[in-house]
Formats: C-alpha cells, structure tokens, sequence
C-alpha cells in the first residue's frame, strides 16, 4: 500500500516493535566529540523531536541517520535492516532541509517527481503520484511553475512533497521552519503535523525551538554535548525534567541553590537563601543541590504549612503579555530571580517594591543535584 | 556664507548637469578604451571596405570567394572547437577537483592552475617545441617505455598544435568553472541522494545541469582565445596550418595587403561577436529557466 493512499484511510496502525533503533552511536570531527554513546528507539509512526541548542549534535545525528555522514561507533537500523554502512541513496530515508534544497533548474513538478524516476516507472504512474503528493500540500496549480519564485512556505510544502511521494521508511526534517516568519510558521506546523500523522510516516525533527518541539511531537529528546538528557512525551519533559539542563532550555523557571537539611519520608527540607524549601525526592543530608519551580506552578498569597512551600519576595517588575502577565520578583539578597506567571493581576492591582507571600505546592517542586 | 546661500537660491545654480555616478566611475575606461580600441577598430574596418576607387566588398570577396581563405576560416574554427573540447574534457574534472581539494593539497592544485599563467606564452611554447624534438624528452620515454620503435615527429603536427593550445588556455576554462561550482549548494547534491538517486545520476541530473554556466563561460573564452591565436600556432606549427590570425598578419607584415587583412580582422571580429552573443544567449537561457 503507498503511503499516499494510506493518506486517505487516515488511521495507520502501530507497529508496537522500535521502528528506527541506534545504539552507541559515536562521531567526532578531529578532536570535538560531536555524538557519544548516544542510543535512541523511534516507534512506526512516531513523530520525535530532537531539540537542543546550537552545537549539541542534533544535526549530526540526522545526517547520520540520512547517511549523508558515517558514524565512527554504533550501529543504526531501520525496521529489521542495519543501515549503518549503507550509503544515503539506498537508504529510502527522506529529508526535508532546512532551506528546502529544490533543484533551481527544475519546475515543481519535476523537483516532487524527481526520487521517482529512480524507480522503474510508468510516465503516467509518476505523474499520478506527483498530482497526489502535490494535492496532499495543497500546491496543484503550481506544478508547471519554476520553484524560485515560490514563498517560503509554498518552497517548503514543494520540499515535503518531494520527500514523502517516494514513500521512505523514515523522514527527517532539518530545522525546516526557521526559514519562515512567526505567523506562517505556527500555520505551517499544524498543516505538517497533520500531514505527518496522517501519512503515519515515522518522522524525525530537528529543532532548537522548544514551542516548536512541544507543538509537533509525540516525544522529545533533549539533546545536550552530543547526548540525549531526556527522551519522553512533551508533558513529561516540561513537568518532570531529568536534569537541570532540560529545565532550564525547556520552559521558564525559578531556581534555587541550597543544601539538604534532612530527607523523611520521601520528602527533602532544603535550606536556601529564602528559607527552608520542601521537594520530593531523598537526598544525604549536606547535599548540594537545585529546587525549581515553573512560573505557573507560583500562586500569590500564603498556603497551608504542610502542603505548600511559602515564601516572602518583592515584586521588581510586571511584564504584560496579553494572554498572561509575568511578575518578576526578587529574594532579600536581591540576586534571586523568580518568577511567576498569573492569568491576571490581583483586584486592586500590584505595585513594584511590595513585599508579597509566594507559594507553590511541595509536590510541584522539582529537585536537582547541584551543578 | 551668506553670498554662497544666496547663489545657491537661484534657479540657474540648480540647473547644473546631474552625472550618473556610474557613468563616472566608468567614464575614465570608456574614454581609454574608446581612445585606444574602439577608435582604430574603426579605422581598421573603415580600411576594409575602401577601394581604390571608394567603397567596396572586395576584400571580403578575396576571402569568402576563393576556397583557400574560407578552408583557413573553417580549419581555424575546427581547431578551435577542438581545442575547446579536450579543454572541457581535461578542465571539468580538474576544476571538480579543486572544488573537492582540502588544504595543502588544494594550494598545490591552484598553484598548478594559476602558474602556467605567469610564465610568458612564448617561453611555453617554445617548452613544449624542445620537449617534442625528436631527441626530445616525449620520444626518449616513448623508446624507453618500450611503446615505440623509431622517434616520431612531433614537432610542426597538428596533434602538437592542439596540445600545446589545451595547455595554455586549460586555466581559463578551469577558474570560471571553479568558481561556479564552488558556489553551488552541496545540499543540491544530498537531496539527490536522500531521494535514491545514485552518485552518477546525481551528477548527470543535478550536478551537471547547476554547473552548465560555468561550461559555457568558461569554453566562450577558450573558443574565442583559440579561434584568434596567434602566437602559439605560428610557433608550433607555423605556416603548416594556417590560420585567420596568421592570414591576417601575413597580409599585414608581409603583403602590406590592408584590404585583405583588415577583411579577415572583420571577420575574425564578427566570429567573436557571434560567440559573445551566443554564450551570453544560452546562460540567460539557463537562468530564465532557473527562475
């Protein structure tokens, strides 16, 4: 069955067995260890998100998976084929890239048909399947048209359709709305994901946009000096953060250093610059560690001793931002930021320089070891 | 400061000539090159039409009439396409080459491409005459390699005047050829990959299509510098094969024929035109389907 029929009876089921699977993946450019020890399982159908920031080997780790690169270690496999050492055209792995990469001296049709006519092929076959994949991103009427004088996103939908009308096992897409502005973007992605999901192709993404990641994905990996730090669902990344570096490049939050007072019954009293602090978790007394709290976790006002963590802080600063407003706030040595987001300013409003009660529920609390 | 103002307030002051700046900054070429170019150009073609008695075509009759001067004209442009395919066949790989190179190992590469350059066209061609001696080095590694039996005759062939050409217009053909594919996007080439095409077709459908101007650009120039060359056929060849350059000089030095050798300049010139004209035509071609 194409993929592009299965297009049209929308649900796709779920191989339960991992569709993409990498183990002890390794590569280094002369002395820079880019990948180490990186392993990663990517169900039929999924859609994985690769985000970290600049340099942390995300990119590397799709053309490694294109095979546009060779690993130095580890092994990469697709269903039950070891594509390791196979080189990138016979791979059946699509890209999408991030500047789209169309062939300028070929028209829309000829760059969606181009993967096609690697194949023994009838003409009107192929041009079947280009109408279709053209029709699927809504681009029909642009066929005979050369494609650099298409938009941004008309070049990206062209780019889509081009890597998906040849039915890879997997599709990576390379950072590909950071070409386009804000609005179009926010469309863009919803119209992929839907295509995507649809398709139920396996699709790969690489993107330092976290907003990005969360829209889009089914998981997440948060990569970090060339390895994954977390790999799960985008809720599971943003409540429950597996280390203090995916808190802080996912979301927005306070941080507080301290030390460990004492661990009972599963719950850690932490001594910081704003007071005794309680956590989940169990820590040796003397610990070095990080309590965190995500801004919309922070409420006003005070709450019950045993539920909640309570905390004096003055407001330094209100940032409106329509949907939300942001109040910043600082400890008594002034060098503590927190933050927290409301919905909406108090009846009466609030004024800077006030002194005001913080809370947040102990189970709300994040628990990090200290850097 | 008030006297400046006030001149500045009159209309007659505000009329002054605005100069294009690009008119300017071209103006002190133009004027050198119509001084020194264009200027006798003109008289030379005006000298092709005079006659003893006023205007006529008969230099130009002399030539496209009489079936010795139209055999220099094709021999000439034969050899030119010649010389401008084996360029091609020897430059495209090499300029690729280069592109691909790395470091040292690229220095040295440009170092072989751009020095030849440097060395006087004379003292290459006269290089290549002792290295194709019959005592010269080409037959003593023919004999001692065995390939041979007695010396062969380089010196004063056709197949001597070819290679000597390729050797000294190869650089022409491969600095635009490198620059253009130095320019073009190597993630062109991965998406031919990543769609199953394999490395040849990758070059026969991506890679050679996007390096097209290039080709063109760079075999203009080779045609043109072989079909006008002068110095090299008449050292390696000489009167053996003659070409319209060597007419035209013949005519000029030798039979203070000026009608028939500012008719063949003409025509040398028309020649160029066309090539000019033509290779322009098919890159905006390329480009107008790019866009």
């Amino acid at each position: 069955m194409s993929a592009l029929t299965a297009a049209t009876e929308a649900s796709v089921p779920k191989a339960a067995a991992a569709h993409l699977r990498i183990r002890q993946l390794g590569k280094r450019f002369g002395s820079n260890t880019v990948l180490r020890d990186l392993a990663l399982s990517v169900e039929q159908g999924e859609f994985v998100s690769l985000l970290g920031p600049s340099g942390c080997g995300k990119t590397t780790l799709l053309r490694l998976i294109a095979g546009l690169m060779l690993p130095d270690t580890g092994t990469i496999t697709i269903g039950d084929r070891d594509l390791t050492r196979t080189p990138p055209h016979k791979r059946n792995v699509g890209v999408v890239f991030q500047n789209y990469a169309l062939f300028p001296h070929l028209t829309v049709a000829e760059n969606v048909g181009f993967g096609l006519r690697n194949r023994k092929m009838a003409a009107a076959e192929r041009k079947r399947r280009v109408a279709e994949a053209l029709e699927l991103v809504r681009m029909q009427e642009f066929a005979e048209r050369s494609v650099t004088v298409l938009s941004g996103g008309q070049q990206q939908r062209i780019a889509v359709a081009r890597a998906i009308v040849v039915e890879p096992a997997i599709l990576l897409l390379d950072e590909p709305f950071s070409a386009l502005d804000r609005k179009l973007r926010e469309t863009m992605q919803i119209e992929l994901r839907h295509i995507l999901r649809n398709l139920g192709i396996t699709s790969i993404f690489v993107t330092h946009d976290q907003d990005e990641a969360l829209v889009m994905s089914d998981r997440i990996a948060v990569m970090n000096q060339g390895q994954i730090e977390h790999f799960g669902p985008p809720g599971d990344i943003y409540t429950n953060p597996k280390s203090l570096f995916v808190l802080e490049f996912v979301g927005q939050s306070t941080r507080l250093p301290g030390k460990v007072l004492q661990t009972i019954t599963g719950r850690v009293e932490v001594e910081t610059p704003l007071g005794h602090i309680r956590a989940p978790g169990s820590y040796l007394p003397g610990s070095r560690v990080v309590v965190a709290a995500r801004p919309e976790a922070i409420t006003l006002g005070e709450g019950p001793a045993g539920e909640f963590n309570t905390i004096k802080a003055t407001l330094t600063d209100i940032v409106y931002l329509g949907a939300k407003t942001q109040l910043h706030f600082h400890g008594a040595a002034q060098d503590e930021a927190i933050q927290v987001d409301v919905a909406r300013l108090p009846i009466g409003g609030l004024a800077p320089g006030a002194e005001l009660s913080l809370r947040w529920r102990i189970a709300d609390t994040m628990l990090f070891p200290a850097p | 400061m008030t006297a400046i103002d006030l001149t500045a307030a009159k209309p007659v002051v505000r009329r002054r000539v605005e100069l294009d700046p690009r008119l300017v900054m071209a103006l002190p070429s133009l004027a050198f090159m119509s001084l020194v170019f264009a200027f006798p150009l003109a008289l030379l073609m005006a000298k092709s039409f005079q006659g003893p008695d006023g205007l006529t075509l008969a230099g130009y009759n002399r030539i496209l009439g009489d079936a010795y001067y139209r055999g220099v004209i094709w021999d000439s442009l034969t050899l030119a396409c010649r010389v401008t395919l084996i360029t091609l066949l020897f430059g495209y790989p090499a300029a690729y080459a280069l592109t691909r190179a790395k470091g040292g190992f690229q220095l040295i590469m440009f170092a072989l491409v751009f020095l030849p350059l440097t060395v006087s066209i004379i003292v290459k061609t006269f290089g290549l005459t002792i290295m194709f001696r019959r005592e010269g080095i080409l037959n003593w590694l023919l004999l001692n390699t065995g390939l041979l039996d007695a010396p062969v005759r380089f010196v004063f062939t056709e197949m001597s005047l070819v290679i000597g050409m390729v050797n000294v217009f190869l650089p022409f053909l491969i600095l635009p050829l490198y620059s253009v594919m130095r320019m073009l996007d190597a993630r062109y080439l991965d998406a031919a990959a990543t769609l199953g095409t394999s490395p040849l077709n990758t070059f026969r459908r991506v890679f050679l299509p996007l390096t097209m101007p290039g080709v063109i650009a760079g075999s203009s120039i080779v045609f043109a510098l072989s079909v006008a060359a002068y110095v090299t056929p008449g050292l390696l060849i000489g009167e053996r094969y003659m070409t319209m350059s060597m007419v035209m000089a013949k005519a000029f030095l030798n039979f203070r024929d000026y009608q028939l050798g500012s008719a063949m300049a003409c025509i040398m010139l028309a020649i160029a035109l066309v090539i000019v004209f033509l290779s322009s035509f098919l890159t905006r071609n390329l480009e107008a389907r790019g866009r």
